[in-house]
């Protein structure tokens, strides 16, 4: 390769099933444009996120994580996303507490109506990342 | 004030009734003024019991290990077993019965207070003895008397305290079955939360380096985790004991197992590792402080613990250990949980 290929961060977004991935497709079939830099994996609900993907997406490299559910009250399962906003709050402090910046972890509430949103939220994580450049804090270093 | 002898009747008494199996307390170790950790299973055995600033050890860990045995020998407990207990061993044990780890009745809690004073630092302490070892150590009033080869040397308890101590807001043991000495609480020799303020008062650099440069240090000896009443899980996030590998096992299989952590002491695997640990924590860690005591390369542990329970103090109003029947932190939520970081 003989140019230097600009930063693109590396995104892993953990969608829940019944709203911020459905937001997630509308935004696709509404043709919406925003970056392709967002990984999406789909969780039955934002309430099984276990604080282990969070860390383990940042530890195979991972620079930004992005948690998207119902918004409290819409939850399918009634208070999954009560328990991820307790959960997600304390992994959150935790990152940033051992000096890991706030911007890398992000989280948001997309309902299946909001494709405009979801397309919002993942330009304005990617905006914030890029100047952070590549996240190598919690990367495990593989020796060659 | 506590009398030891009154310590060593109660448990005398209990054993000779059969009203315990046993007594899990302190007695004097081998290795200069320690106490180690003490299981009296019989009367005559009482009188090795002692009371003194070295008895740091949370014994709340030999009843999880004691409750394991009987899993083994698939036995069910035909008596309570005692254990001497402060302030934090004894949340401690009102965690693990919260938990629904042993029944209240399976435990006979006898309390002691930690009145004016708490335990011992022995890095701390190091410092003051000029090279000399202590051979013995008591309390008396605010300060500790050590004994040495140089004679006695008494220092303010202040000085040589273990920093969870000074910081300790509950130093007597609620949940009793008996307890001795005076209740203390609110003595508060600094204010709670010092050490963790006094940390986060630094920028992210700042904080980085100092992490990165204390997770680089960690050799995974899980010293940590061993000596955590709260890290009983039979299986561990950090080893795939349930991953059978047979003859029959192909090499992709084992290749594609899942693997959260690995186990090599590397930065990257040693944050994961201790992260996952203060998470899994968060709302139970009781600030015995034993995980940093324990570590053989002074990863100063207790701070991300303590971070977590300021957080679930202060923002969700949740205190760990405080009562048997209240739910755990992250299987509870309240409407007015912060939820401004969310967009």
């Amino acid at each position: 390769m003989s140019e230097q290929q600009a930063y693109e961060p590396k995104v892993v977004a953990f969608l829940c099933k019944w709203c911020s991935s459905a937001g997630s497709d509308l935004a696709g079939v509404s043709r919406i444009q925003y970056p392709a830099n967002a990984t999406p994996i789909t969780i039955p609900c934002t309430g099984a996120m276990s604080p282990m993907y969070i860390l383990s997406a940042f530890n195979k490299g991972a620079d930004g994580v992005l948690v998207s559910g119902c918004h409290i009250g819409d939850c399918h399962y009634i208070e999954g996303n009560y328990l991820a906003r307790r959960k997600m709050h304390l992994t959150m402090e935790l990152l940033k507490f051992i000096g890991v910046e706030p911007d890398r972890f992000r989280m948001s509430w997309v309902s299946a109506a909001e494709g405009a949103k979801f397309a919002q939220v993942v330009t304005d994580f990617i905006n914030d990342l890029e100047p952070l450049g590549p996240q190598d804090k919690l990367k495990k270093v593989v020796s060659s | 004030m506590i009398n030891i002898q009154d310590i060593r009747d109660t448990a005398r008494d209990m054993l000779a009734k059969g009203e315990v199996r046993a007594v899990i307390g302190y007695r004097r170790g081998t290795r200069g003024m320690l106490a180690e950790p003490a299981f009296i299973t019989s009367p005559e055995q009482a009188d090795d019991l002692v009371w003194d600033p070295t008895c740091f050890h949370n014994l709340s860990l030999y009843l999880v290990e004691d409750r394991k045995f009987l899993a083994h020998l698939n036995k069910s407990s035909d008596a309570p077993i005692a254990v001497i207990a402060k302030g934090c061993d004894a949340r401690s044990i009102v965690v693990l019965l919260q938990e629904h780890y042993f029944k209240r009745e399976d435990v006979y809690i006898i309390g002691v207070s930690c009145e004016g004073t708490g335990v011992v630092d022995e890095r701390k302490l190091a410092s003051h003895l000029n090279g000399f070892q202590a051979s013995n150590a008591v309390f008396d009033g605010d300060d500790f008397v050590f004994t040495t080869a140089q004679g006695e040397k008494r220092l303010p308890a202040r000085e040589v305290m273990a920093d969870r101590c000074l910081e300790c807001r509950n130093p007597f043991p609620k949940e009793n079955n008996v307890v001795f000495g005076e209740d203390k609480t609110g003595r508060e020799l600094e204010a709670p939360f010092a050490a963790l303020a006094r940390f986060e008062a630094q920028g992210t650099g700042e904080r980085w380096d100092f992490w990165s440069h204390h997770f680089d240090r960690c050799i995974r000896c899980f010293a940590c985790r061993s000596v955590c009443p709260m890290c009983y899980c039979d299986e561990c996030v950090v080893d795939s004991i349930t991953f059978p590998v047979t003859p029959a096992t192909t090499a992709e299989e084992k290749a594609n197992r899942i693997r959260w952590i690995d186990r090599s002491a590397t930065r990257s695997e040693n944050i994961t590792y201790l992260m996952t640990r203060a998470m899994h924590l968060a709302g139970r860690c009781t600030d015995c402080g034993e995980c940093e005591r324990a570590c053989p390369v002074n990863v100063p542990i207790r701070l991300l613990n303590n971070k977590m329970e300021r957080e679930a103090r202060e923002k969700f109003g949740f205190e760990p250990g405080a009562s048997i029947g209240g739910p755990s932190l992250v299987a509870s939520f309240l409407d007015s949980d912060p939820g401004d970081f969310i967009r």
